[in-house]
């Protein structure tokens, strides 16, 4: 009875459930149903796209779009790691935002290498995360307060300090952002690495499966001897490294430090995070699922362009997105419930 | 909640009596409208009654006096009593605050409430609250009103000035449906009586002539008599757990005792009597104002669960299992496994070992017979009876030989219910684990426990001992219990 395999409903979210797996022979499913339906999705607009325009699947544009996907992947994860504790961060963009002045500055004005400039950046982020978690946990105020009203003390604070003019980069910064490897770009290789780690911290590490512990039942967590308290901090740490990672490879491909970097994150943030199946009441997240919400966010974006719709209405369309990816999730969870319920009347 | 048919006459007060998880609340809650029937009707004044929500129910005259129904905690006694029928002026729409101040204290006055109506709820103790519900019920005019449990909270003169306002209700021909599991209650205050037991109504007997053993058996539907588990082997030599002097305000009055290897320490007490706030005093979930913990003979800090956990072996099986106790969207294994992952580490790769994890999990459902589909199975989809034993799991894992279990039968049906007893005197019995018992269950305490403490008022007011001796007779021993309470 007990050597079957966890049947975990999805086991690369949630829960992990990870163990016996190996021992029964099987694998832990990387990709659970919600994610193989998002590379469908994925598929049948790529299909779409393609055969509209022939430019479309050309090695320029794949190395455009990917690049993009790139950092809407990661700007995803800046959210992510806060709605799995069960959070929310509303100052991703600001806190990139701020970021991207730190690394103007010091690249700029202190004429620091790259090298130095980089971790500085991070560090950064890090900080204002950590700020974020801080205030959260020691106040006992709402994530969602607390990162809204710091949203506005980082927004005033990089248009302070930059007075909003952008700072220049030296080109051999532009590396990252714009050179590839036999025509992958180095950003999308960055990314994989990122998402790869994220995924075994959570899969297999304490560290992550206490994150998930906490949001999926905080009080329950705590009771079983998890320091919830510092796994929300954690949380909002990485969330602000992920916000600077995010920034630098923007900065990165732009090839300035523009202060208004972050502006309009904050949508991307929450949709990539919720149409790739991270749970928006805690202790779920699916990676995988993270960087195929960004696949087809981008594509969405791309294919309004190539439509032509007015750029004007880009917003409504991608908020409808956003709400049709809950929608779906709800009419799942609901679907489940009835089928569960009707098994059971059945014995 | 299974086939059952119940009649309640005008000017009774009727008493709803069953086990936990025998089908009072659900009953309760079908009246109501807050849940639906299956099949089956309910016949009010000869109509057949279909609430589809608490609020028409309410508009029919049937209203529901328990901790659930939220009062507005910033507003006054006044508005929550007069909330959905509030005085106008006219048909301006605009309140008439001194008609709406006279009317509620009027039935303010029914009730006994010595309070301005002006108090704000959150101000208002348990039992003031309670009377500010049945108020509310009289001002909605409410012909039948359902009281669940409403004296867990109150103390025994609280409890009495409720019980002298439900007869005069009584008197002026309502009816009043009592759910409650305290016999003494049910005896001095209602005129019939019926039973549930596991979803089912056992029978419907008038207060008159009943004795207090039949109503036992009609309850548990066997002898509460052989609920003997056997005498334990305390080694009074070896103290595991001391409490000196342990004191926090509101919560927690001059707790001092000592858990000994091998014991089963038994709270008893009503719901807030003080035994789950000394629990989570020891355990770091809250910090005393005074006092000390000493574990194996060392004074002990403890600041949070994890150092309670990972430095002092100690757990806590918390009482609301669903709420605090487990990860319900998570496995069953993760929910056993959750205390022990840092011990299963790879030091290079900080990888958890996943074949480990799986074999301690395995190892617990095993020892603990835990009835589920696989590792893997999601803690919602488990019986109550077999989620208890997983929350109990979690702490065995990680060699926990000090044990706080807090009401761990709420809401677990008959049969488990026994199995659990037994795993929990097996533990003492078999594995020497030491353990405290908080229960406001009384033959489950008297079979399960070594010794008891009595809690009333957050104070510790009585000690009995030698309760698994073989010649101590239930009787004895909860009349015992009854006189510390008195």
């Amino acid at each position: 009875m007990t050597g079957t395999q966890p049947s975990t409903p999805d086991g690369m979210t949630s829960d992990f459930a990870a163990g016996s797996s190996r021992r029964t022979g099987g694998a832990n499913p990387l990709f659970s149903g919600r994610t193989i339906g998002l590379v469908i999705s994925a598929g049948i607009l790529f299909a779409i796209l393609g055969a509209r325009s022939s430019s479309f699947l050309s090695p320029y544009t794949m190395e455009v779009l990917s690049r993009q996907i790139a950092i809407f992947a990661l700007i995803a994860l800046s959210q992510a790691v806060c709605l799995v504790v069960g959070g929310m961060n509303l100052s991703v963009g600001a806190i990139a935002s701020i970021a991207t002045v730190v690394l103007g500055l010091c690249m700029q004005n202190l004429h620091l290498p790259g090298l130095l400039a980089v971790p500085v950046v991070l560090v950064a982020g890090a900080l204002a995360g950590f700020l974020n978690g801080f205030l959260i946990t020691r106040l006992k105020i709402d994530s969602f307060i607390v990162t809204l009203s710091m949203m506005f003390v980082y927004m005033g604070l990089r248009s302070g300090i930059s007075g909003g003019a952008p700072y220049a980069l030296p080109d051999s910064f532009t590396f990252v952002g714009q050179k590839s490897l036999c025509g992958v770009p180095y950003a999308l290789l960055l990314m994989v690495v990122v998402l790869a780690l994220m995924s075994f911290v959570f899969r297999n590490t304490v560290f992550g499966r206490r994150l998930l512990a906490t949001g999926g039942n905080a009080d329950a967590a705590r009771l079983s001897g998890v320091s919830t308290d510092a796994m929300i901090v954690w949380a909002n740490v990485l969330s602000g490294f992920f916000a600077g990672l995010a920034a630098i490879l923007w900065a990165s491909k732009l090839g300035t430090a523009a202060p208004e970097t972050g502006d309009g994150w904050l949508v991307v943030s929450f949709a990539v995070a919720i149409i790739g199946g991270t749970g928006l009441t805690g202790g779920v997240i699916s990676v995988v699922g993270i960087f195929m919400g960004a696949v087809i966010f981008m594509l969405i974006k791309h294919g309004l362009v190539e439509v032509r719709a007015n750029d004007y209405y880009a917003n409504s369309f991608l908020g409808a997105l956003v709400l049709l990816a809950i929608i779906v999730d709800r009419a799942r969870e609901v679907y489940d419930a009835r089928r569960k319920a009707a098994t059971q009347r059945a014995r | 909640m299974d086939n059952v048919s119940l009649a309640f006459a005008a000017g009774e007060i009727h008493a709803l009596v069953g086990e936990n998880g025998a089908g009072k609340s659900t009953a309760i809650k079908i009246i109501t409208g807050i849940y639906q029937p299956d099949s089956g009707e309910i016949l009010y004044e000869g109509r057949p009654l279909h609430f589809q929500n608490y609020h028409e129910s309410l508009k029919a005259g049937i209203d529901i006096v328990n901790q659930e129904i939220q009062l507005i905690p910033d507003s006054s006694i006044a508005e929550n009593i007069m909330l959905d029928k509030m005085i106008t002026r006219g048909k301006t729409g605009i309140i008439n605050w001194k008609a709406v101040h006279e009317a509620a204290r009027k039935y303010m006055e029914m009730v006994g409430l010595p309070l301005p109506s002006t108090t704000p709820m959150r101000h208002l103790s348990a039992a003031h609250k309670q009377l500010t519900q049945i108020a509310k019920a009289l001002a909605a005019n409410a012909r039948v009103l359902l009281l669940d449990e409403p004296t867990s909270s109150l103390t025994q003169h609280e409890a009495e000035n409720l019980f002298r306002i439900l007869r005069g209700l009584r008197g002026s021909g309502a009816t009043i449906i009592f759910v409650s599991h305290k016999f003494e209650e049910v005896f001095a205050l209602c005129d019939r009586v019926s039973v549930l037991r596991d979803g089912r109504c056992v029978g419907t007997r008038s207060i008159q002539g009943l004795a207090s053993d039949e109503l036992v058996q009609m309850m548990i539907g066997r002898e509460c008599k052989d609920t003997h588990l056997g005498t334990l082997d305390v080694d009074r030599g070896k103290e595991v757990l001391r409490v000196e002097n342990l004191c926090r305000a509101e919560k927690a009055n001059d707790i001092s005792f000592t858990l000994y290897e091998g014991e089963i320490l038994g709270f008893y007490g009503l719901v807030g009597s003080g035994r789950t706030e000394v629990a989570r005093l020891i355990i770091g979930e809250d910090h005393p104002d005074s006092g000390s913990i000493h574990v194996r003979g060392r004074k002990a800090r403890i600041h949070s669960v994890a150092d309670s956990l990972y430095r002092y072996r100690l757990g806590y099986v918390t009482e609301n299992r669903k709420e605090e106790g487990l990860l319900l969207k998570s496995s069953v294994q993760t929910n056993i496994t959750i205390t022990v992952w840092q011990r299963m580490v790879n030091r290079v790769t900080r990888r958890i070992n996943p074949v480990r994890e799986a074999e301690t999990a395995e190892r617990m459902v095993g020892d603990l017979a835990i009835k589920t589909p696989g590792l893997g199975e999601r803690t919602e989809n488990l019986s109550g009876g077999n989620q208890q034993k997983v929350s109990i799991g979690k702490w065995l894992a990680a060699d926990c030989d000090i044990l706080i279990i807090d009401e761990p039968t709420v809401g677990v049906d008959v049969g488990a219910k026994e199995q659990i007893h037994r795993l929990i005197w097996d533990l003492a019995k078999k594995r020497r684990k030491s353990i405290v018992l908080i229960s406001s269950d009384m033959p489950e305490i008297i079979k399960v426990a070594s010794r008891i403490l009595v809690f009333r008022e957050q104070r510790i007011v009585g000690e009995l001992t030698g309760v698994d001796d073989a010649g101590k007779t239930y009787e004895e021993v909860s009349s015992a219990i009854g006189q510390f309470l008195a």
